[in-house]
Formats: structure tokens, sequence, C-alpha cells
């Protein structure tokens, strides 16, 4: 039986698993944040997309890119590492970015857009500089080894996708530059069949 | 060679890591690295953790830092003594706890550390507290666990009907907060005021109080 994912496409989340309505009871029911996705796998519910995907890659281990969770003891503590790296030194500043292009898009009378774009510049900067010194370490690690983890790709680096490419790709921040193992390690992690499929909408 | 955990008193981190030690019986030695004179900032440090945050550990050579990664290598590899299945390891029980992680890291880690930082840490520095971001972690934070609520009104812990790692990543800054004048934040909600008494009356957490604060 297929996999039910339920969110929005828009959502970076969602685009991390798969590939108004979340606010509802109903949905609540199964997502009590009343956030997107939740997966149900033939009964069994599930949210968090991290969660989700660690679920899924075990799972599944043996089909497609295999030891996207390593099993060694210190394999998986390094991508135990990377994974919260992740979460502590990324997520928080590119999700802020993000959230900005929502808070430019919703419907607001002019004086507080103006309002709001004025704490927008400064909180974006804000959110970049931080971001920036964050990278600046992960160029570090990656001048050592070509992934979060080492030497092989897995869900560590992945979990970078979806925030990344809208804070990179789709707002434009370049905060690539000057930083050559970043930029490799990103091009070669955002340009996987993968996930340019899920970009487009598969 | 037994342990060697780098770190700081005054890091919530670093008191997740000794707590896992306290559960999981595990022996370690402590070595202070003093953050109030920026030590995690020297060049030696930065090599082993190049984002200067506390703790990290040794383990006879192997070197690992972020707190959450530390407890969950600790708890695999000594999963045969001390707190038992604090990680399960059946596929949908395992799912569960990763949910429970995930909830921790993203939905109470967040809002939680904002306000002790704005509240608590500010303020020994002689730095102003922002109060409109004070507010608004708040305001989330009062959200979050108002579900937490629903949550563990259904089960006993965040994962399930067992205690798991899950639970304890909430401590470190959950008592920071408890201890500060937020205890509103655990007492005015039943179920998360079940759970939380369970949780900070554990003897493994009491242990690392008094290991820091020695009593003479």
């Amino acid at each position: 039986m297929v996999v039910k994912i339920y969110g929005h496409a828009i959502a970076p989340t969602v685009r991390l698993v798969a590939g108004g309505e979340h606010k509802t009871p109903a949905f609540k029911q199964f997502q009590p944040f009343g956030q997107v996705p939740y997966i149900d796998d033939d009964g069994f519910i599930l949210y968090e997309s991290r969660a989700i995907c660690r679920y899924l890659a075990k799972k599944y281990e043996e089909q497609g890119t295999l030891n996207l969770v390593p099993k060694d003891t210190k394999g998986e503590a390094l991508f135990e590492q990377a994974v919260s790296i992740e979460a502590s030194n990324f997520h928080p500043f590119v999700s802020g970015l993000a959230s900005r292009r929502l808070l430019r898009s919703c419907c607001l009378n002019t004086e507080e857009r103006h309002q709001g774009m004025e704490t927008d510049e400064t909180k974006v900067t804000v959110l970049l500089d931080n971001l920036n010194a964050k990278l600046s370490a992960y160029e570090v690690i990656l001048g050592r080894q070509p992934y979060l983890a080492g030497e092989y790709i897995t869900l560590a680096d992945l979990f970078h996708l979806p925030y990344g490419t809208v804070a990179i790709e789709e707002l434009g921040y370049d905060v690539l530059q000057d930083k050559p193992n970043v930029a490799r390690w990103w091009k070669e992690i955002s340009s996987r069949p993968a996930w340019q499929a899920v970009k487009n909408g598969a | 060679m037994p342990l060697t955990i780098y770190g700081s008193p005054f890091s919530t981190c670093t008191r997740l890591v000794v707590l896992i030690c306290k559960e999981k019986q595990i022996p370690f030695n402590f070595v202070l690295v003093d953050i109030t004179k920026g030590e995690q900032k020297a060049p030696e440090y930065v090599d082993k953790q190049p984002f200067n945050k506390v703790p990290y550990i040794d383990d006879d050579g192997f070197a690992l830092y972020e707190s959450r990664a530390i407890a969950r290598y600790l708890i695999k590899k000594y999963a045969d003594q001390g707190t038992p299945d604090l990680i399960p390891s059946d596929p949908q029980s395992e799912a569960l706890f990763e949910q429970g992680a995930s909830i921790e890291s993203f939905n109470f880690n967040p809002p939680a550390s904002g306000i002790a930082l704005e509240k608590i840490v500010k303020p020994l520095l002689a730095l102003r507290t922002d109060e409109k971001t004070l507010e608004k972690r708040s305001v989330e934070l009062n959200e979050k666990l108002d579900i937490y609520d629903v949550i563990l009104g259904k089960q006993k812990y965040l994962a399930g009907n067992k205690l798991t790692l899950a639970d304890l990543q909430h401590l470190p800054h959950g008592t920071l907060l408890f201890t500060n004048g937020f205890e509103d934040l655990f007492t005015s909600r039943p179920n998360v005021a079940r759970w939380w008494n369970e949780l900070i009356n554990r003897p493994a957490w009491q242990e690392v109080t008094t290991y820091f604060n020695p009593v003479a």
C-alpha cells in the first residue's frame, strides 16, 4: 500500500518528504501542532518531516539511494552530529529568511506593510549575518570531507535542501560567495535528480 | 580510558550529556571550558568544535559534538546498562521516538531557549532584554505547551507510554525556566505538570544538579 503524505506543495518540509486546512480540528487529530506534513503508512500516523524521512529511509533501506542513515557505530554518531548541526546552525536562519517571504506577500495595509518591511530588513540582516557565520564553520568541515557526516551523502545533507533552496535559489541570498567548499557541496546535493523531481512537482 | 566531556556548568547542552552519563551509569572525566572567558573560541578548541560551542566529547580518541548526537551515541553504546530503552529499536516505536525528539528540537527548544536568553542570560551579561522577542517567544511556548497537554493527556510520555531520550531532552532548558520564575508554564497544565514533575525528580537529574553544585 502506498504511503499517503498529507501536506501542501509549497511548504518546504513537505518537499522534504515527497515530495488553512492544516489548522482544522480534523487535521489536528493527526498532527496536533497544526503543521504539515504528516504521513499515513497503512494506518501508522507519523509527523515531523525529519522523523518521517528517517522512518522511510530505514524501512526502505534496501532500495534506492543506500546508506542515507549509517548503521556502524561511529558512522551513525557522525551522522547524528551532522543532523544536529543542520537543526541548530542552519534551519533557524534559513527558515527565518523563508518566513520573510510570507510576510511580504500577506495581506497588510500600506502602513503595516511599510512598518513590516522596515523591521523586516533589520531581521534579514541579523539572520544573514548569523547564517554566514555558521556557513564559515561548514566551509572548514567541508574542506576536510565531501559531506556533512563524512565521505558519503546522508539524510543530514538532504535535510538542508528544502529551506536552503528557498533562501539560496528562490530568494537569492548569496551566502555561498567566498565559500568554495560549501558551494561545491550545495551544487552537488541540489542537483540530485530526486530533488530536481520534487522541485518540478513530481 | 574513560570518556572525557569538555563543557561548562553554565551550558544546558553540557548538562544533557552529563544527565545521560548518570542515567546510563557511564564514568567520565570533566574538563572545564571556561565560556565566561571565551575559551571555546580559542583556536585549539575550534579545531575540535568548529561552531565554538560546548560540549564535545573525546571517547578514547573518537571526538563528537552536538549534545543530542552525543546523547544518542552514549545511549546506543551503553544500551545494556543503566536506564533501558531510551531509544526504542522496533521500527514504529523508534519512529515515534524520532517524532518526539523532533518536537523537542523544533517546537520546544527554540522558544524555551529564546526566553532563557532574554530573561536569564542577558541580564547576567548586563545586556538589554529585547521585550518584543521575549513576548513573542512566550506566546509561542505557551501555544506549544497547550498542545503538549493534549498529547500528554493521551499518553504518558512524548513518544508513547515509555520514557525516552525525547523527554529527557527537555530537562536542561525546562529546568532553567522552571527555577527562574517560569514554573507556571509547567504547573498550569495538568498533563504537562504530571509529566514534568516526574522528569524533574528523576534521581539522575538530581545527580546532575549536585554534580555542578556540590553541597559542602
